[in-house]
């Protein structure tokens, strides 16, 4: 009797579970970026988590899966953003202490915005032209996952002058590396 | 510093793209965001290698953008020097030997009268008056001339008799991202030591830091994502961007015929910090 020495993962249980197949694309594929969904959620604390098969714009189906999703922080801040965002909180300070309430310290407020995911295994081979593909086939900014909530609707942020997104590979331990991709020259940030 | 004209000289010498106008190198870093390395020794400091002087290597890339731009021309300096020496015309050779007469010259003159003067402190130190002399006009004939080794090939080798090279200078599969960088202003120079083909500036090497490890790859190239994973926190560890990119060979060849766009493509990875 197995049943007690052998019992599947959650996640291994998430990916076998028939219902999560898909009809667009291969099931490697598939359960790779239920697998990167699952580290974002559960790992990272992500929410608003959709998986796209199919392009937002047109109907086509997407070269590989692709994932939306919230982080719990602002995930990147454009280096003259940052400029931007430590002046108007050092505004902030400046009018409270005014007021007479010291906060301290510098309140920096970046909301988060929604992400791109490209979900990759270790051992993949990719070159310019698959990601040239993806990158032409996504939008600056992920759709939002409820459309019918448009009082929540996030205002564009005028910094995300270029798309990207975030490669997430998959290494043969399962352990999940971020890397962010900007379609474009982009200066590195300034940690 | 004396102006350039354009196209100026870059040597070819033994696969090596090399400028020896010190203009040349001002005008190339300025104007042309070309920075280039120097790898002359400096004679009175021969036995370091810190500092070094003229002249500059440029990397062939930027070799090939100044030419492809106009902007400079290849000589084929082995070739100049053998025939151009060896080939000279009496006038030409006679009118150099003169030149050089006509310094040496000078240098005696210039040598005799700094001595007199040495001479005259010298007395003037110990109290004595300054020997009254006439002064008289030297004679060339009767003061020895200094001989000159000359130490450049011009002004002695005429201008004429260059040898320029009708190949363009040989370049790796990087050097479209390279032409597409060194467009937008951005100065490039050598990446071993971050292993990656160019570190990229924003501007001067002297003014700014590095933005970017770039590694230039063709449109259909593979390459493993372990690479990017490495490249991208190896550039996050140092406040860079790793920088990829190529050219579109179908957008390149359209542009032939159409209007101008843009063919090649980079992208910029950083580390996520999750």
């Amino acid at each position: 009797n197995l049943k007690h020495t052998m019992q599947s993962s959650p996640l291994q249980s998430l990916v076998d579970d028939p219902t999560m197949l898909s009809t667009s694309h291969l099931p490697s594929l598939h359960a790779l970026a239920v697998q990167v969904q699952y580290n974002l959620q559960y790992q990272h604390s992500w929410t608003d988590l959709r998986l796209h098969t199919h392009s937002p714009t047109a109907n086509e189906p997407l070269p590989r899966p692709l994932l939306s999703g919230l982080p719990p922080e602002r995930l990147y801040v454009h280096p003259d953003e940052q400029i931007q965002l430590l002046k108007d909180a050092e505004r902030r300070r400046k009018a409270k202490q005014k007021e007479g309430e010291d906060i301290g310290i510098l309140d920096v407020q970046a909301r988060p915005e929604l992400e791109w995911l490209l979900p990759t295994r270790l051992g993949e081979k990719w070159t310019l032209r698959r990601l040239s593909e993806v990158f032409n086939v996504i939008t600056a900014v992920p759709p939002e996952p409820d459309a019918t909530d448009k009082d929540d609707h996030r205002p564009t942020n005028p910094w995300r002058a270029t798309k990207r997104l975030v490669l997430a590979t998959v290494g043969s331990d399962s352990t999940v590396v971020y890397y962010i991709v900007h379609d474009g020259v982009v200066k590195p940030r300034q940690n | 510093m004396a102006s350039i004209v354009e196209p100026f000289a870059i040597s070819h010498i033994a696969g090596r793209f090399l400028l020896f106008d010190v203009d040349a190198i001002s005008h190339a870093r300025r104007e042309h965001n070309v920075c280039g390395v120097l790898i002359g020794t400096i004679p009175n400091l021969s036995q370091q290698n810190v500092f070094l002087g003229i002249p500059l290597e440029l990397m062939p890339e930027e070799a090939r953008v100044l030419v492809e731009q106009g902007h400079a021309y290849i000589l084929d300096d082995v070739e100049t020097h053998r025939s151009g020496f060896l080939e000279m015309s009496r006038e030409t050779r006679l009118t150099a030997l003169k030149a050089m007469d006509e310094k040496g010259r000078e240098l005696a003159i210039a040598a005799k009268k700094r001595a007199e003067e040495r001479q005259a402190k010298a007395l003037k130190e110990l109290g004595l008056a300054p020997k009254e002399t006439e002064p008289t006009e030297i004679p060339p004939t009767k003061l020895d001339r200094y001989f000159i080794t000359p130490t450049t090939s011009y002004p002695v080798l005429p201008k004429q008799q260059e040898t320029v090279s009708a190949t363009m200078p040989e370049v790796p599969r990087s050097y479209p991202l390279f032409r597409y960088l060194h467009s937008k202003g951005y100065f490039s120079t050598p990446g071993l030591r971050f292993g990656c083909h160019y570190t990229v500036y924003p501007g001067d090497p002297l003014r700014f830091h590095s933005h970017f490890l770039t590694t230039g790859l063709d449109w259909d190239e593979e390459f493993d994502l372990l690479d990017i994973v490495g490249g991208g926190r190896l550039g996050t560890g140092v406040k860079k961007s790793y920088l990829i990119g190529g050219e579109d060979r179908l957008l390149a060849d359209q542009c032939d015929s159409g209007p101008p766009l843009e063919s090649v493509r980079a992208f910029s990875i950083e580390w996520a910090g999750m």
